[in-house]
C-alpha cells in the first residue's frame, strides 16, 4: 500500500482518549476556540465519535475554550458518500429487488444454486433469502467485490464453480431489476465510490483514529483522499511498536497471533464464573465497590447480546447504568400495538381481536372516546368468547347481546380499525388506523414513556415513509407483506434515550479502546465471542474467505489480541483491568474461556490451562423452601342460600367453598377454544328440556322421531350461542353431542313404551333447610301411567357412565373417623362418607310438594362417551334409612353454611383443584384463617 | 501412525471418559488436525467436560514428566515427553473455534446451516426450544380450527372424520385436549413413519390374515338363539345359566371401541382355555368354577361368538389406527407449512432433514461438500455412549464413518464406547442394538476390522459394592428363570464380571427392607444421619425412579431429619411459591378483570396494599396501569417493580422467596426476549418454565437414576425400588420394525388379553417386553455403580407377591432369607451386607470450612484518577412540552418535522442578503411550501438585519459546536450566528439566531414561546461567549419565527 498515509504513535502506558484529543488540537493552547471544523476523524464506533467529542470539550474547557468539533464518521460511513447520488436504491430496495428476483426466476435456471426445490415460494421466503444474499453481498463488498468477482477470481476447478455462476446470475438479475426501476444497486454504487471519491465539503484533513480494524473498501476511499489532503493514522501503541502495525495501522496478524498478552495479577483479575448470572453478578458488586463509580469504572461485555442482561442487573441493584447501544423496538409498546394491528388487518381472528384489545393505546382511546371502562370491557371480552367460542370479530359482533355495552364499544372500534386498515392500500391504512386510534392523544415530552412513544412514532413515520416511497416501485408485494417489511424494519431500530446522570456506560468489546475510565470491567470474555470466529457458513467458509481477502478468524483474533493488549497495557501504570468469563451460556451451552487467555509464553500454558478450565466452585445450595407469606382471605360471612351443587362443594371442602360460593372466585380461560363440560351439559340439556316439553313428542315411543326432534334442537340451541360459524372443536363437541342425544332417543322411547311419561321438566323448587335457602331445578320428574309412582331424573354428559351411589358416597378414610356423625354412613361392612347431596335434596323437594303421596325413586340419566353405556341409572336403595341420613347430612352441611364454617380445607391433588393456584405445600399451611385481611 | 478402528464396551465406572480422551490425545500425537477429529456425545454437559478433560490430561503431562511418561506408555507413543505434549497443547487451544467437538445435535445442526439451500429450506432457519414450540402448536392448532369464510376446508373436513376414527366407538367431547394428548404421545411415532401404509393395515400385520378377522356369515343374533338352545342340554346350574345369559345380553348390546363388560370377558377368558376343543369335540369349559360340557355344535357357536368380539375389537383398534395416523397427517399438513417451511426446526426436524431414509442427502461422498463449506475433512470419529444412539442418527452419520473405516490409506479411523447394560434410553429412540449392528457391518465383509474391548475394572466402586453388582448382575441362570426370553439372554451373553480397581478400599453394599413407603424414607434419614456425609467430606446421592419421588424423598429429609437435601428436578421456579404465584395472579387480574380468583388471590396478599398505594386500587386502575407498564419496559422491568415492593412484606431472613424473586425476574426477561407482549402467553410460558438447579456444594443430592448415570458419589441410598413387574411393556402404539429398523406396522394396541391370542401380536408384545426388561435391568445397573464407598438398597420385603419387580429380582439373588443387616449403628431388616459396616468410621468429621466469599477489592488507590465524565445538556432539544400524538406519527411527507428540518438547511446555505437562488432549490425537489417560506423570510423586511451582510463580520451557519459549561457538556448546532470583531481580531459583537419553524395562529402566542425557548438561547449565548472569547454582554441572541416573520430578542439574564 502506498506510504501517503502518514502513521502516528500514541502510547498505550496511559488512556488513549486524552491523547487523542491533545494530539487533533496539536499546537493549540487555548484563546479563541479550538476549530477543527475542517478536520474528518474516522474512529470505529458511534460511541468512540461521541466519547471524542466530550473529550475535546474537556480539552478546550481546560484551556478555558471550546471546540468546533471535527466531522466524524465510521470507516462505513465513508461510502455514504455514494448515497449522495439520488438514483442509488437504498438497502431496502435492493434486497425488495431481490425478493423480486427470487419470485420470478426459474429456478431450473439455477439449479446449482437450489438444488432442491424450496418448500413453497412465497414473500416470506423470498424475503429471508434476500436477507441471506444482501448479507453476502455486505461481506464481499467490504474487500470490494461483487458476487461475479468471486467467480472470476477463483480458478475453474474451484469446487463449488458453478454455484458461484448460479449466484452471479442471480445477482446480475437483481442489478437488472433495479436498473429496470431506474435505480443503481447500492454495494455497486460503494464500490465505484470508492474508486473516485468525493471528499465531505469543507475538508481539509482527514485522521483514522485507533480504529484497528476498518474495511478493506473504505481504506481504498482514504487513499485516494491522501493524494489531496493529508491523511493521518493514529495507532495507539508506542512508537517502538511500529513493526507490528501495517500502513494504515492495522495489527499484524502474524506478530499479535503469536505474542503473549500481558495481563497483570492474572490470577486474581481473570475470573471464572458458573453462567452469565454470576457474571452480572459480580460486575454489580465490583461498580458497588465505589461510591460514585461513573468515570472510576467502566463495564464491557464481549457480547452486545449481553448488554440487556446487565442493565438489568445494574437497575435491580440500583445503580444507574446506560447502554448506549439502546435497546430496539421490538416488543415496545408502538411496536407490539402496531403488530397486533398488522395481525388485525390480515385476519380478524378472534386471538387478534384479544391482542389489540389489550394495548393500552387502545384502551386509552376507548376510555377516552367513548368513556368505556377498560376492565368492563376486557370482562365482557372474555365473558363473550368464553360463550360463544366466536372464531373472529364478525362472530363476536354477530354474539353481542344487550346486556354488554361497554363489549359493543370495543367491539365497534376494532370493527372501525379494521375497516381503516383494510379499506385504503398500505401504508395509508397504517396511517388511518392510528389516526383514529391517537385522535386528540397528546405525548407529554416531559413524561419518559410518551418520549419514548414519540421518539418510536416518528421512526415508524419514517419506516412508512421509506416504504411508501418504495410501493410504487413494488406494486407486486401485498399489503401484508408490507405490514411484515415494515414492522421488521422498525422493530430493528433502536431506542436510546438520554445517559442518566452519574450513569455507568455498558460497552460493547470494540468500545473499550476508547474507554479511559481507570478500572475496567470485562465479562464474557469467552471464545466465539472474543475473538469473534466464523466456522462453517452456507456462503463463504473460511478458506474461501482467505482466497478472497476477506477477513479471516486470524485477522480477527489479531485485532481482538491488539484491543486487550492495548486495553490492558493502559492501565498498568494506574488502574485495573478484570476480565469475567462464564463455564455455561444463559440457555446452558458449554463455554471456553477466550483464547486471548491463553496467549502466554509455553511454559505458562499448562498452568493457565489449569487454572481457566478448572470447574467452577460449586455454588451454594439453595436457601430451602420457606413461606413468603400466608393468604389472608377476607372473614367469612354466612351464606343465606346456595344452589343444590353447593352442597357437594362444601362436602368435598368447605373452605373452597367459600371461595366458590361466598368470594364468587372464578378464573377465566383467556385461550378457550371448545366447550367446556359445563358448556356441554348445558347443550344437552336445552335440547332434552325442549324435548320433554314438547307436547307432540310427550307419548312418543317412535326413536327416530325422537331422535330428529333433539338433534334439531341441538343444531338451533348451538346455532343461538355460536352463530352460523363453528370452530372445528365444536363442530367435533357438537357430533358427540348427537350421537349422545340420539342414545338417550332410544332410552327415552323404551321408556315411554315402558310407560312413563314426562310430569315436570326444569322443575325448579327452593328449600329452607335450618335457615339456608337452597335452589335447585330437576331436569325431570316422570310419572308412570300404570301405577302412579314419580321418579326424578338427572341427565350426566360427563364422559363415564356413573352410579347415583358412587357418586354421593365413598367409602371413609381413616382420618375421616373424626368427621361429625352426620356426615358419615355405616352402610354395609365399610363406613361411608357422603360427597354428593344432590338426588336426596331432590327427593326432599318433590316430597315436600307432592305432601302425602309415596317417595319417588330417582336416578340418573347418563349420556357418557362409549356407546352402549347410556342408560338409565337407578338408586333403589335411597330409602328409608339411608334416606334419612341422607337427609340430616343436608341439614347438617345447611348449618355449617349458615354458621360460616369454612375450615379447615381439605388438601387435593392440584391437578384437580380449581384453586390450586392459592397453595402451596399443602392448603391449610397457606391460609391465614380467620385474621384480619 | 495409523490407529486401529475401535469399538470399546465399558462397564460402569471403568474409566470410558479416561478412554476417550486418551484416544483423542493419540489421534494427536499421531499427527491428526484436532479440527479432523470428530467427538460426539449426548450432552452439552458431557461435551464440555470431555474438552476441559483433554486439555487437563495435556496440561499434566506438559508440566510433569512422569505424568507424561505414564501418558505416553497409556497411549502407547513412550518416546513422547513433556515438550510433546506441550506442542499438542498448543495445537488444540489453537484449534478451539474449529473443534468438532460437541453434541449430536449441534453437529447435525452445524452440517444443516452450512446447506439450508441443498436441504430444500428457504435460507436460514432458528431451532425452537421448549417454550417456542409450545406457542408454535397452539398457534398452529388455533389456524387449523378456524373456519375460513366459506366454511369448512377440505382438510378440515378429513380432520373430523379421521378425529372420529381415532377416537373409534367413542364420543370425545374435548377436541383440544384429546388432540394435546396425541401429539405428545405420537408425534414421534408419526414423523418416523409418516406412510400411512404402516398404520393399522391388516395385510401389514398379518401378511397370512388373521384368524381373527375372518367374518362370520351368520347373524349373531341367530348365533345366540342357537347357543341358548344347545345350552338347554348341557343343563348348568342357576348361576351358570345366568353367567351365559350376561353374555348373550352383553355381546347384543356392545358395540366395537366401547369398554368390555366383564360378562364377555368372562366367557372370553373361559372358552380360550378350551379353545383347540372347541367345535371339534366335547369341550369342557369352566364356568362359575364348575365344567360344562360343551358340545360341538355348541362349541362352534361359542366361537363364532368369540371370533365376533375379537374381529369387533382388533377392527375397532385398526380403525383407530388409521384415525390416529390421519389426524396427525392433518396436524403434520398445517404445522409443516406454518411452522418448518417457515425455518423453525426443532432439533429433531434438522436431524430427519439429514436422515437418508426420511429423504435426506448422502452425506459424504461429494454431493454435498462438507469438507469444503465446514472448512475441512472429518477423518476421526470418536462416538460416546453409543448406546444411546438412534439408529436415526447413526443413519446420518453412517456414510461419513464408512468413508473412514474403508479409507484406503488406513489414515482415518472410528472409535466409540458405551456399554449396553446402561442403555435407558429407549424411549429417546437410543438403540443398544446397534452396537452389535455397526460391528457386524464392518467385521462381517472383514473380520477384525474394529477391534473390539471390554472394560469391566471399575475405578470407582469399592469391592463390596462391586461384589454386590456381580451377585446380582452376573447372577445368569435367576435372571433367564425370572425373566425368560431376548432380554435376559442378550444380558447374560453381554455381561462379564466386574473388578474393582481398589482391591483394599474400604466400604460397605447393604440390602435393606422396611415396612412401607415411610419406613424406607425414615430409614434413608437414619442411615444419613449416621454416616454423617456431608460433615466427613463426602459425596452423598438419593437415587429414585422418578422426579416425584425425588423432590417427596428431598423434602421428607429435610424436614423430618433437618438433612440439607436438594431435589434435582426441574425447579417450577415462578410456580413453586406463594410470591411467583402472587405475581402471576396480577398480572391475569390486570389482562382479564373478570377473573376473580386471580383478583381475589391479589387481594389476599400483601400486594393490595401496595397495589392501593400505587394508586391502583380498582380493577380498571390495575388494568391501565399494569398493561401500560407492561407494554412500555416489558415483562422483566414490571415484575421487577413489582417484586421489589412485594419484598417489603417477606420476613427479613426468607432467602428463599428473594432468590425465587430473583429467578421469576431472571425467567420474565427470558420471556421478553420472545418480543411478545401477552399476557397469557406469559403466564404459560411462567408456568412451563423450570430451572435447572446447578450442582450444588455442601447437599444430599436427591435425584433420578436417568439423570445420575455418568456420576458417581462416595454414599449412595436407593430407597425408591419398588414398582410394577420390570418387564412390562408400555400401552399405548405397538411398533414393529424391519431388520433395517424401518418401521413395518403401527398399531394402536388392543387390551393385553387380545394382544395374548394373537401370534403376530404376541410376537410384538413378547419384544416390547424384552425391551422394556432390558431397559429396566440397565436402570438398576446404572442405579447400582454410582456408589464409590457405600451402597444401600432399601426395599419393601419381597414378600410373596409374583410381581417381577426389583425387591424380588434382589431376593433372587442376594438371598431371600430375611436376616439383620447392620448398617453402622443401624440395625434394619435386611437381604444382605457386603463389606464393613462401620466403614466410615475412619474418615474423621471435619469442622465446618468457613470459606467464605472472596473478598472483592475495591477502591484501589492506584484507581482514584477518575476519568472526566459530563452531564449532557442538548439545547437543541425539544422543548416543546407536548406533541400532538397522531402528527408524529402521520407519514405524510408534509411533517412538521420534515418541515422545519429543511427550511433550515435552506436558510443555512445563505451567506448574505439574496445570495439563493428559489428556483433551484425547486428543482432541487424541495416542496414549494418549503422554498416559499424560505423565501418569505430572506425577502421579508422585518428581518432583514438577520441578512443584512456586515463587512469584516463572519457568519457561522449550522455550525456544530462542543462546550462545557457549569461542568456540563453542551453539544448543539448553531443555526446562524453573526461575528464582528475589532481591528486586531478580538470579538467586538457576536448575535446568535435561532430559527423556529413550529405554527401557532397568532403573534400573542409568540411570547410565551419566546419565553420557553429563552433557555436555549442563553446557553446558545455563552457557548459564542466560551468559543470566540467574547464577554457575555457582547453577545446578542434572537429568535427567528419563519412562519411569522417575526423575530425576538432574549434579553440577557
Ligand atoms: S349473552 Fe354473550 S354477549 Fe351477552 S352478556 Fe352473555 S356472554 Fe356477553
Amino acid at each position: 500500500m502506498s506510504s501517503r498515509l502518514r502513521r502516528h504513535f500514541l502510547p498505550w502506558d496511559r488512556p488513549w482518549l486524552p491523547q487523542a484529543a491533545a494530539w487533533l488540537a496539536g499546537d493549540w493552547a487555548g484563546g479563541e476556540a479550538l476549530d477543527l471544523s475542517d478536520v474528518l476523524a474516522i474512529v470505529p464506533t458511534r460511541q468512540a465519535a461521541r466519547r471524542l467529542r466530550e473529550a475535546l470539550a474537556g480539552y478546550a474547557a481546560e484551556r478555558g475554550s471550546a471546540v468546533f468539533p471535527p466531522q466524524t464518521l465510521t470507516p462505513d460511513m465513508l461510502l455514504r458518500g455514494a448515497e449522495d447520488d439520488p438514483a442509488v436504491a437504498s438497502q431496502l430496495e435492493a434486497l425488495l429487488a431481490w425478493t423480486d428476483v427470487l419470485q420470478r426466476i426459474d429456478l431450473e435456471e439455477v439449479a446449482a444454486v437450489f438444488p432442491v426445490a424450496p418448500p413453497q415460494r412465497d414473500f416470506a421466503w423470498a424475503w429471508r433469502l434476500a436477507g441471506a444474499f444482501d448479507r453476502l453481498q455486505i461481506q464481499l463488498n467490504e474487500a470490494g467485490l461483487s458476487i461475479a468477482d468471486v467467480v472470476t477470481r477463483l480458478g475453474a476447478d474451484f469446487p463449488e464453480r458453478d454455484r458461484w455462476l448460479g449466484l452471479a446470475q442471480l445477482e446480475s438479475l437483481q442489478v437488472s431489476a433495479l436498473a429496470a426501476r431506474g435505480r443503481r444497486e447500492p454495494h455497486a454504487a460503494r464500490r465505484a465510490f470508492a474508486l473516485r471519491p468525493t471528499l465531505p465539503p469543507g475538508v481539509r484533513r482527514v485522521a483514522l483514529l485507533a480504529a484497528p480494524d476498518p474495511m478493506a473498501l473504505a481504506l481504498r476511499v482514504l487513499e485516494t483522499w491522501a493524494e489531496s489532503v493529508s491523511v493521518d493514522v493514529v495507532v495507539f501503541a508506542p512508537p517502538e511498536e511500529a513493526e507490528n502495525f501495517d500502513e494504515v495501522g492495522r495489527p499484524i496478524a502474524s506478530h499479535w497471533g503469536a505474542r503473549p498478552i500481558v495481563l497483570a495479577e492474572f490470577k486474581r483479575r481473570v475470573r471464572l464464573c458458573a453462567d452469565p448470572a454470576e457474571e452480572a453478578a459480580r460486575v454489580v458488586a465490583i461498580a458497588r465497590g465505589y461510591r460514585e463509580p461513573d468515570g472510576l469504572v467502566a463495564v464491557g461485555a464481549a457480547e452486545a447480546d449481553a448488554l440487556p442482561w446487565f442493565e438489568s442487573e445494574f437497575s435491580r441493584a440500583d445503580l444507574p447504568a446506560y447502554n448506549p447501544e439502546g435497546r430496539t423496538r421490538r416488543g415496545g409498546r408502538v411496536h407490539t400495538l402496531l403488530a397486533a394491528l398488522a395481525a388485525l388487518a390480515r385476519d380478524p381472528a378472534i386471538a387478534a381481536v384479544a391482542a389489540v384489545a389489550r394495548c393500552p393505546d387502545f384502551l386509552a382511546h376507548l376510555e377516552l372516546r367513548d368513556g368505556v371502562s377498560p376492565a368492563a370491557f376486557l370482562t365482557q371480552l372474555d365473558e363473550a368468547c368464553g360463550r360463544h367460542l366466536p372464531a373472529d370479530l364478525g362472530a363476536l359482533q354477530a354474539a353481542l347481546g344487550p346486556s354488554a355495552p361497554e363489549l359493543a364499544g370495543g367491539v365497534a372500534l376494532a370493527e372501525e380499525l379494521r375497516g381503516a386498515l383494510t379499506a385504503e392500500p398500505f401504508p395509508r391504512c397504517a396511517t388511518a388506523a392510528l389516526g383514529r386510534l391517537f385522535q386528540g392523544r397528546r405525548f407529554d415530552l416531559a413524561v419518559s414513556s410518551d418520549a419514548v412513544m414519540a421518539a418510536a412514532a416518528e421512526a415508524w413515520r419514517d419506516t412508512l415513509h421509506e416504504c411508501a416511497s418504495l410501493a410504487a416501485r413494488f406494486p407486486q408485494i401485498a399489503a401484508a407483506d408490507w405490514w411484515e417489511i415494515a414492522l421488521q424494519r422498525f422493530g430493528e431500530t433502536r431506542e436510546t434515550g438520554e445517559k442518566p446522570a452519574g450513569a455507568l456506560d455498558l460497552q460493547g468489546w470494540l468500545e473499550l479502546l476508547w474507554e479511559d475510565a481507570p478500572h475496567l470491567v470485562v465479562a464474557g470474555l469467552n471464545d466465539g465471542a472474543v475473538p469473534e470466529a466464523i466456522v462453517g457458513d452456507a456462503f463463504l467458509p473460511e478458506s474461501l474467505r482467505e482466497q478472497l481477502g476477506l477477513k479471516t478468524n486470524a485477522v480477527r483474533f489479531a485485532r481482538d489480541a491488539y484491543l486487550l493488549h492495548a486495553i490492558a497495557a493502559s492501565r498498568v501504570a494506574g488502574g485495573r483491568l478484570d476480565v469475567l468469563f462464564a463455564k455455561v451460556s444463559a440457555a446452558g451451552d458449554p463455554l471456553r474461556p477466550s483464547r486471548l487467555l491463553l496467549q502466554c509464553v509455553d511454559a505458562e500454558l499448562p498452568e493457565r490451562i489449569d487454572f481457566l478450565f478448572r470447574a467452577p466452585a460449586p455454588v451454594q445450595a439453595q436457601p430451602p423452601w420457606t413461606r413468603a407469606w400466608q393468604l389472608r382471605p377476607p372473614r367469612p360471612e354466612p351464606i343465606a342460600s346456595v344452589a343444590v351443587t353447593g352442597l357437594r362443594s362444601w362436602l368435598e371442602c368447605p373452605f373452597r367453598f367459600w371461595l366458590r360460593h361466598g368470594l364468587k372466585m372464578e378464573s377465566v380461560e383467556p385461550e378457550k377454544r371448545e366447550l367446556d363440560a359445563r358448556d356441554f351439559g348445558t347443550l344437552c340439556h336445552a335440547a332434552l328440556e325442549a324435548m320433554a316439553i314438547e307436547a307432540a313428542l310427550r307419548d312418543c315411543t317412535d326413536e327416530v322421531q325422537l331422535r330428529e326432534f333433539l338433534i334439531g334442537e341441538l343444531t338451533s340451541v348451538a346455532r343461538r350461542r355460536f352463530g352460523s360459524t363453528l370452530t372445528l372443536p365444536v363442530i367435533v363437541q357438537l357430533e358427540s353431542a348427537r350421537q349422545r342425544l340420539a342414545r338417550v332417543a332410544a332410552v327415552q322411547a323404551r321408556e315411554r313404551a315402558a310407560g312413563w311419561v314426562v310430569e315436570q321438566v326444569e322443575w325448579p323448587f327452593s328449600l329452607e333447610i335450618g335457615g339456608l335457602t337452597v335452589r335447585g331445578k330437576i331436569d325431570r320428574i316422570d310419572r308412570h301411567e300404570g301405577t302412579g309412582a314419580r321418579r326424578v331424573l338427572d341427565y350426566k354428559t360427563s364422559d363415564t357412565a356413573k352410579a347415583p351411589a358412587a357418586t354421593h358416597l365413598r367409602t371413609a378414610r381413616a382420618e375421616e373417623a373424626a368427621l361429625p356423625g352426620w356426615r358419615r354412613v355405616l352402610g354395609g361392612k365399610k363406613e361411608q362418607v357422603w360427597t354428593d347431596l344432590q338426588l336426596p335434596v331432590y327427593l326432599r323437594a318433590v316430597m315436600g310438594a307432592f305432601p302425602g303421596e309415596p317417595a319417588p325413586a330417582c336416578g340418573y340419566v347418563n349420556l357418557p362417551k362409549a356407546a352402549g353405556e347410556t342408560s338409565l341409572a337407578a338408586w333403589p336403595e335411597l330409602t328409608g334409612e339411608l334416606l334419612d341420613a341422607a337427609q340430616a347430612c343436608t341439614d347438617g352441611v345447611a348449618a355449617a353454611v349458615r354458621a360460616g364454617e369454612f375450615w379447615p380445607p381439605a388438601e387435593i391433588k392440584a391437578d384437580a383443584d380449581d384453586f390450586a393456584a392459592l397453595f402451596h405445600r399443602g392448603a391449610a399451611e397457606s391460609i391465614a384463617w380467620g385474621a384480619e385481611p | 501412525m495409523n490407529l486401529p478402528h475401535v469399538m470399546i464396551r465399558a462397564s460402569a465406572g471403568s474409566g470410558k471418559t479416561y478412554a476417550l480422551t486418551n484416544r483423542f490425545v493419540a489421534l494427536l500425537a499421531s499427527g491428526a488436525a484436532p479440527e479432523r477429529i470428530v467427538a460426539l456425545t449426548f450432552t452439552r454437559k458431557a461435551a464440555g467436560e470431555f474438552f476441559d478433560e483433554i486439555l487437563r490430561k495435556l496440561a499434566k503431562a506438559a508440566r510433569d514428566g512422569r505424568e507424561a511418561a505414564k501418558l505416553a506408555r497409556e497411549i502407547e507413543r513412550p518416546e513422547l515427553r513433556e515438550a510433546d505434549f506441550l506442542r499438542l497443547l498448543r495445537g488444540v487451544t489453537a484449534a478451539m473455534p474449529r473443534l468438532r467437538l460437541g453434541t449430536l445435535d449441534a453437529f447435525f445442526a452445524r452440517i444443516a446451516r452450512a446447506f439450508p439451500l441443498e436441504l430444500g429450506l428457504g435460507g436460514e432457519f432458528e431451532v425452537l426450544q421448549a417454550h417456542a414450540a409450545h406457542v408454535e402448536r397452539q398457534r398452529v392448532l388455533g389456524r387449523m380450527f378456524a373456519q375460513a369464510d366459506g366454511g369448512l376446508g377440505e382438510a378440515q373436513r378429513e380432520f373430523i372424520e379421521a378425529f372420529k376414527r381415532a377416537t373409534f366407538g367413542t364420543e370425545e367431547k374435548r377436541l383440544a385436549a384429546r388432540l394435546d394428548r396425541f401429539l405428545d404421545e405420537h408425534h414421534e411415532a408419526f414423523l418416523a413413519a409418516p406412510d400411512g401404509a404402516c398404520w393399522g393395515h391388516p395385510a401389514r400385520i398379518w401378511p397370512e390374515g388373521s384368524e381373527w378377522l375372518a367374518p362370520s356369515a351368520r347373524k349373531i343374533s341367530d348365533v345366540i338363539a342357537s347357543l341358548r338352545r344347545e345350552l338347554a342340554e348341557a343343563a348348568g346350574n342357576e348361576k351358570q345359566t345366568a353367567r351365559w345369559e350376561a353374555l348373550f345380553a352383553a355381546v347384543a348390546e356392545w358395540r366395537p371401541g366401547a369398554p368390555l363388560p366383564r360378562a364377555i370377558t368372562y366367557m372370553l377368558e373361559h372358552a380360550l382355555e378350551v379353545w383347540p376343543q372347541l367345535g371339534r369335540e366335547i369341550a369342557e369349559v369352566i364356568v362359575e368354577r364348575k365344567k360344562m360340557a360343551l358340545t360341538p355344535a355348541a362349541g362352534a357357536d361359542l366361537a363364532v361368538l368369540v371370533r365376533h368380539v375379537f374381529a369387533g375389537v382388533l377392527t375397532a383398534h385398526l380403525e383407530s389406527t388409521r384415525g390416529i395416523h390421519a389426524v396427525l397427517r392433518g396436524y403434520e399438513g398445517f404445522y409443516d407449512e406454518a411452522v418448518r417451511r417457515a425455518g423453525r426446526l426443532t432439533f429433531g426436524d434438522v436431524q430427519r432433514l439429514l436422515q437418508p431414509d426420511a429423504g435426506g442427502p448422502q452425506l459424504g461422498g461429494g454431493r454435498m461438500m462438507i469438507d469444503f463449506r465446514l472448512d475441512g475433512q472429518f477423518d476421526h470419529w470418536l462416538l460416546d455412549e453409543f448406546q444411546d444412539t438412534s439408529f436415526g442418527q447413526w443413519s446420518v452419520l453412517e456414510n461419513l464413518i464408512d468413508e473412514a473405516v474403508q479409507d484406503p490409506a488406513g489414515a482415518r479411523s472410528f472409535f466409540c464406547v458405551g456399554d449396553v447394560k446402561q442403555a435407558i434410553y429407549a424411549w429417546r429412540d437410543g438403540d443398544r442394538h446397534l452396537f452389535d449392528a455397526v460391528l457386524d457391518r464392518y467385521n462381517a465383509p472383514a473380520p477384525g476390522t474394529v477391534v473390539e474391548e471390554h472394560l469391566v475394572k471399575s475405578w470407582r466402586s469399592a469391592p463390596p459394592i462391586i461384589s454386590m453388582v456381580n451377585a446380582v448382575f452376573g447372577a445368569g441362570e435367576v435372571i433367564s428363570t425370572l425373566f425368560p426370553g431376548a432380554a435376559s439372554a442378550d444380558w447374560n451373553r453381554d455381561w462379564r464380571t466386574h473388578e474393582s480397581a481398589h482391591p483394599a478400599l474400604t466400604g460397605h453394599a447393604a440390602w435393606l427392607q422396611a415396612d412401607d413407603e415411610e419406613g424406607r424414607f425414615a430409614l434413608t434419614a437414619r442411615l444419613i444421619g449416621e454416616i454423617a456425609p456431608l460433615r466427613r467430606g463426602l459425596g452423598c446421592a438419593v437415587l429414585t425412579q422418578s422426579n416425584k419421588a425425588a423432590t417427596a424423598l428431598a423434602d421428607f429429609l429435610r424436614r423430618t431429619a433437618g438433612i440439607p437435601a436438594i431435589a434435582e428436578s426441574d425447579l417450577h421456579v415462578a410456580t413453586d411459591n406463594p410470591l411467583g404465584m402472587a405475581l402471576l395472579a396480577l398480572a391475569r387480574a390486570a389482562a382479564h378483570p373478570g377473573d376473580s380468583l386471580a383478583r381475589r388471590h391479589v387481594e389476599m396478599t400483601p400486594l393490595r396494599g401496595m397495589l392501593e398505594a400505587e394508586g391502583w386500587g380498582t380493577p380498571g386502575q390495575i388494568t391501565r396501569g399494569f398493561l401500560g407498564q407492561i407494554h412500555d419496559s416489558g415483562f422483566e422491568r414490571t415484575m421487577e417493580y413489582w417484586l421489589r415492593r412485594a419484598e417489603t412484606a417477606l420476613p427479613p431472613e426468607d432467602r428463599f422467596s428473594r432468590e425465587r424473586g430473583r429467578q421469576f425476574v431472571a425467567a420474565a426477561a427470558l420471556f421478553d426476549a420472545t418480543g411478545s407482549r401477552e399476557v397469557a402467553e406469559f403466564v404459560a410460558f411462567m408456568e412451563r418454565h423450570a430451572v435447572r438447579e446447578t450442582e450444588v456444594a455442601g447437599v444430599v443430592r436427591v435425584m433420578t437414576i436417568h439423570r445420575a448415570k455418568g456420576l458417581g458419589f462416595d454414599v449412595v441410598v436407593l430407597p425408591d425400588l419398588e414398582g410394577q413387574s420390570i418387564d412390562q411393556a408400555r400401552d399405548g402404539l405397538a411398533v414393529t420394525r424391519d431388520a433395517g429398523r424401518a418401521v413395518q406396522w403401527v398399531l394402536d394396541a388392543p387390551p393385553k388379553f387380545f394382544r395374548e391370542h394373537d401370534a403376530t401380536l404376541r410376537g410384538q408384545l413378547r419384544s416390547a417386553e424384552a425391551s422394556a426388561c432390558h431397559e429396566a435391568l440397565c436402570l438398576l445397573y446404572v442405579a447400582m455403580t454410582r456408589a464409590k464407598r457405600a451402597m444401600y438398597l432399601i426395599t419393601g420385603a419381597p414378600g410373596t407377591s409374583t410381581s417381577r419387580n426389583y425387591p424380588r429380582l434382589l431376593a433372587a439373588t442376594l438371598g431371600a432369607d430375611s436376616v439383620t443387616a447392620n448398617s453402622g449403628a443401624i440395625a434394619a431388616a435386611g437381604g444382605a451386607a457386603l463389606g464393613d459396616a462401620h466403614w466410615h468410621a475412619e474418615i474423621a468429621e471435619t469442622a465446618e470450612s468457613g470459606a467464605g466469599e472472596e473478598q472483592r477489592p475495591t477502591g484501589d488507590e492506584r484507581l482514584l484518577r477518575r476519568a472526566p465524565r459530563r452531564r449532557v445538556l442538548r439545547p437543541s432539544g425539544d422543548y416543546t412540552r407536548t406533541v400532538d400524538a397522531f402528527a408524529v406519527f402521520s407519514a405524510d411527507r408534509s411533517g412538521a418535522v420534515e418541515f422545519g428540518r429543511e427550511v433550515h438547511a435552506l436558510l443555512a446555505e445563505v451567506e448574505w442578503g439574496r445570495e439563493f437562488n428559489a428556483a433551484r432549490w425547486r428543482a432541487r425537489g424541495f416542496a414549494p411550501a418549503v422554498v416559499e417560506e424560505a423565501v418569505a423570510c430572506l425577502l421579508a423586511p422585518q428581518l432583514a438585519r438577520v441578512w443584512a451582510a456586515v463587512p469584516g463580520a463572519e457568519v457561522w451557519r449550522e455550525r456544530a459546536f462542543e462546550v462545557v459549561l457549569d461542568g456540563a457538556w453542551v453539544t448543539g448546532v448553531f443555526d446562524r450566528v453573526l461575528v464582528e470583531r475589532t481591528g486586531d481580531g478580538r470579538v467586538r459583537r457576536a448575535t446568535v439566531y435561532d430559527f423556529k419553524t413550529e405554527r401557532f395562529p397568532s403573534g400573542a402566542d409568540a411570547a410565551r414561546h419566546v419565553a420557553q425557548h429563552a433557555g436555549q438561547l442563553q446557553l446558545y449565548r455563552r457557548a459564542v461567549a466560551a468559543l470566540t472569547g467574547a464577554q457575555l454582554q457582547a453577545v446578542a441572541a434572537e429568535i427567528v419565527f419563519t412562519g411569522l416573520r417575526q423575530i425576538s430578542s432574549i434579553t440577557p439574564s
